[in-house]
């Protein structure tokens, strides 16, 4: 229940103190004119000059008796917010405000003093731009909104701030194009990110836990991306973004698997080379699921799919090996995944000696030492390069690698077949916030394979993806539903 | 405002994925034990009968925006529209029973060289049942992916064993005989039958102008596609042709190419199988729909699992008795098979007319 404020500060200033009881809050005597006063704020949080020149300064000068009516008067700050009960006043110090109350008045004022000790803008380690814009998200909201801010100069561009978490009160804001973006979206999100219940937001990816519509799911259902260049063409097609107050990592809703294939170099280039290296991309995922499964089940179970020339390279290589295909192909991958964990973990420095013993002296070493055949090697090594075409979905791909490789040892070829045809009878029926996962491919939207497959020219492109957004998308472009 | 499961584009992509897929196995070399070098004509027939079928299902579609069971309902009742729709569980039951016994046949013998249990071919009941559960969107949107393996596949075969024909192994056209052209027709009813899926798909899309051009278009290809393979698999088998039951993985490896880089025609075999395990699974897709529509289950499961079960279980223990399955098949429920698919879609038409009488009443 909200408590107002009284009108005594002695009695204003016991009651705040039972609750901020922290050594880091500061309680400072102030005189606004006749009147006592006392400003609240958190030491290691506030802009000392700022609370200067904005409160201190102006209540100095002032000579007159503060009043509820003048109070907001003698200040200069253009960010300046009444107060009138405990609860906000608290949640006002607790995010970084300094807060000033005045003896004979029921009301405080809140100044915006914050000043976080932020990350420069720089370019993200997950996303290297060869062409095209540097920038990256930080972890400060403020930051990443006008990082889009300078990018949409548009009445249309819309944000809407959240508070979430019991305890963490993290902001989360929506942000889309108003006209652009389904409404019943933009509120169907906001309710259920309203509707979190958690003690502290940490990462943009605790809200994406929360907003995901099937919570089970392997695959991927929110988008999310580093870059404000990515966003803002993600946002201008339709899409909402989350941005989450303490990460670098902005989520976008609805998701299409196409767009971890579609690199923000693609838009840079000439569609011609941005063509190829999406081709590129999509056959190396597929590749590098499905090649240490077909080969494993070749050798087991399907040996007329080997030419003779290669088979022969095979049984040369494999003899004395004492594992057995499946077994040897799964131990590779296992070596590969430890490694791969490895690599990430460690410090940069250590990195360059796990790359050399792992990559090469372990690789040489187990084949000299007939514990794993060349061929088993060079498999698990052009899988794994093939994975990282497309990073995004380096974790799904390698559970489905894993998994693809069990049902190739047990069960060979047509087992993997028939794993590649549940897979795919998910996938078409798996829609997230009424976008299809496959579109545009199944459900097949002709418009949108433009930006799909390959990467047509800029102009030829629509704005608005009929798959993301199919009601308005059907007034610009297309004349039907579409199934 | 009614709400289409399906778009005609994808009526058209089930007709190229699914109509030829299913015919390549042990299809052409029962027909040819019968008609010979006239299997083609045999097979133009059943091909023929089911574009008609197709063609008057479209009238159906032209005349009304109802589906199948709502025209059921409404000219014989709640109770009359179950009893039908018992007998299409039924038939769908018995349709996917002899293919999906031949695809394991193939699996077992033919796909992989080692000796096989039953365990390898299980697989395919888990996609069965789990296709089962989906609503009829997801066959469309399947279609408008498998479409591409069906036609990459065929192509590939089609390109590496055209080498080989021997087009005047047809020749002469019809010296089997009437008699014996149409007793392959009969026998090999089960392998057709697309009518009765068509069936199931009036009112579940929007019909517009020239939709009737573009499915009989992309049927006609199929029908072109599935007469070409029957002429290529007796120009290259002539003699041996009624011996070479999964014809598939021969046809195409007596070209130069394959000696010199090895079995890649394996790729397109492999493709067609991908197509094959989804063009098996849509009879017990619809068998199961079929029997969830009679007994109105309160879990959306049981249906599938019953379909499933049943297939599971007959395929496993009555594998032994193959031929004699496939003769009983052959003889005796072909007619069944011929008025389900495309008797009682004829029959559609006529109700669908007196629809359109008591409209205008």
């Amino acid at each position: 229940m909200l408590m107002n404020l009284f009108s005594s500060l002695q009695k204003n200033t016991e009651k705040i103190k039972e609750f901020l009881t922290s050594s880091d809050v500061a309680f400072t005597s102030v005189k606004v004119g006749k009147a006592k006063g006392l400003l609240i704020f958190i030491k290691d949080v506030v802009d000392k000059n700022t609370i200067g020149d904005l409160v201190l300064r102006p209540a100095e000068k002032f000579k007159g008796k503060p009043t509820k009516s003048n109070l907001l008067t003698i200040f200069l700050s253009p960010e300046l917010k009444t107060v009138s009960d405990f609860d906000t006043a608290l949640e006002e110090v607790l995010s970084g405000n300094a807060v000033l109350m005045v003896n004979g008045i029921d009301i405080a004022v809140s100044f915006e003093v914050k000043k976080f000790n932020d990350r420069a803008v720089t370019e993200p380690p997950t996303s290297v731009a060869i062409k095209g814009p540097r920038e990256g998200f930080v972890e400060s909201i403020t930051v990443n909104v006008s990082l889009i801010r300078r990018r949409i100069k548009s009445t249309a561009l819309q944000f809407e701030q959240l508070s979430v978490g019991k305890h963490s009160k993290t902001t989360v804001a929506l942000c889309y194009m108003k006209g652009f973006a389904d409404k019943k979206l933009v509120n169907k999100l906001k309710r259920r990110i309203e509707a979190i219940d958690i003690d502290a937001i940490i990462d943009s990816s605790y809200v994406s836990k929360f907003v995901s519509e099937h919570k089970k799911s392997l695959f991927k259902q929110i988008g999310n991306t580093e870059k404000p260049d990515v966003l803002v063409s993600r946002i201008i097609e339709g899409r909402v973004a989350i941005i989450v107050d303490g990460s670098p990592i902005v989520l976008t809703v609805p998701y299409l698997l196409i767009e971890d294939f579609q690199s923000p170099g693609d838009y840079y280039a000439s569609p011609y080379s941005a063509t190829t290296a999406r081709i590129i991309r999509i056959l190396s995922v597929t590749l590098s699921v499905l090649l240490p499964a077909v080969f494993v089940a070749a050798e087991l179970f399907h040996l007329q799919l080997i030419p003779l020339s290669f088979l022969l390279t095979i049984v040369n290589s494999i003899q004395g090996i004492p594992l057995s295909p499946s077994y040897e192909m799964f131990f590779t991958l296992m070596i590969f995944e430890i490694l791969n964990e490895a690599s990430v973990r460690m410090p940069k420095y250590v990195g360059m000696v796990v790359s050399i013993v792992g990559g090469l002296v372990l690789g040489e070493t187990a084949v000299n030492a007939g514990i794993i055949s060349p061929p088993a090697l060079m498999i698990i090594a052009l899988s794994g390069i093939c994975l990282y075409t497309v990073p995004e979905l380096e974790q799904i791909f390698s559970f489905l690698r894993f998994l693809m490789l069990i049902i190739a040892g047990s069960l060979g070829g047509y087992g993997i077949i028939v794993a590649f045809a549940i897979l795919l009878t998910y996938l078409v029926s798996f829609e997230s916030y009424g976008a299809p996962l496959l579109a545009p491919f199944s459900p097949l939207v002709k418009n949108d394979l433009k930006d799909g497959f390959y990467r047509s020219f800029l102009k030829e492109t629509s704005s608005l993806p009929f798959s993301l957004n199919k009601r308005r998308a059907n007034k610009r472009t297309a004349k039907e539903n579409f199934i | 405002m009614k709400t289409y499961q399906l778009k005609t584009r994808q009526i058209c992509f089930f007709f190229l994925a699914f109509t030829v897929v299913n015919k390549l196995f042990t299809l052409p070399s029962l027909t040819t034990s019968l008609a010979k070098e006239d299997l083609w004509i045999s097979s133009l027939i059943n091909l023929t009968l089911d574009f008609l079928t197709i063609f008057a299902l479209l009238i159906v579609c032209k005349r009304q925006n109802l589906s199948f069971l709502e025209l059921l309902e409404k000219s014989f009742g709640k109770m009359g529209a179950k009893i039908v729709i018992f007998l299409y569980a039924l038939y769908f039951l018995l349709k996917a029973y002899m293919p999906i016994n031949e695809q394991k046949s193939f699996v077992e013998l033919a796909l992989y060289i080692n000796l096989t249990t039953d365990i390898y071919f299980l697989p395919f009941f888990a996609l069965a049942f789990f296709l089962a559960l989906k609503p009829l969107k997801t066959i469309g949107r399947i279609s408008d992916i498998v479409w591409l393996f069906t036609v990459i596949g065929l192509t590939l075969l089609i390109t590496l064993s055209i080498s080989n024909t021997d087009f005047y192994a047809v020749l002469p056209i019809g010296a089997s005989g009437v008699k014996k052209i149409f007793s392959a027709s009969y026998v090999g009813a089960n392998w057709y039958g697309e009518g009765a899926y068509f069936l199931f798909f009036i009112g579940n899309f929007k019909f517009g102008k020239k939709d009737g051009a573009k499915i009989l278009s992309c049927y006609a290809v199929g029908v072109f596609i599935v007469t070409a393979f029957m002429i290529i698999f007796y120009g290259v088998f002539t003699s041996i042709a009624f011996r070479q039951s999964f014809a598939l993985t021969e046809i195409a490896k007596y070209t130069t190419v394959i000696n010199n880089i090895g079995r890649f025609d394996y790729v397109g075999i492999l493709m067609l199988l991908f197509s094959n395990v989804f063009a098996l699974s849509i009879p017990v897709f619809f068998s199961a729909k079929c029997l969830d529509y009679v007994f109105n289950f309160n879990k959306k499961w049981i249906a599938p699992l019953i379909v499933t079960a049943i297939l599971l279980l007959t395929t496993m223990y009555l594998n032994e008795f193959y031929a004699t399955l496939q003769k009983v098949f052959s003889l005796y429920l072909s007619a069944f098979f011929l008025i389900m698919a495309n008797v009682l879609p004829l029959i559609t038409l006529f109700f669908s007319r007196k629809e359109k009488k008591n409209e205008k009443a």
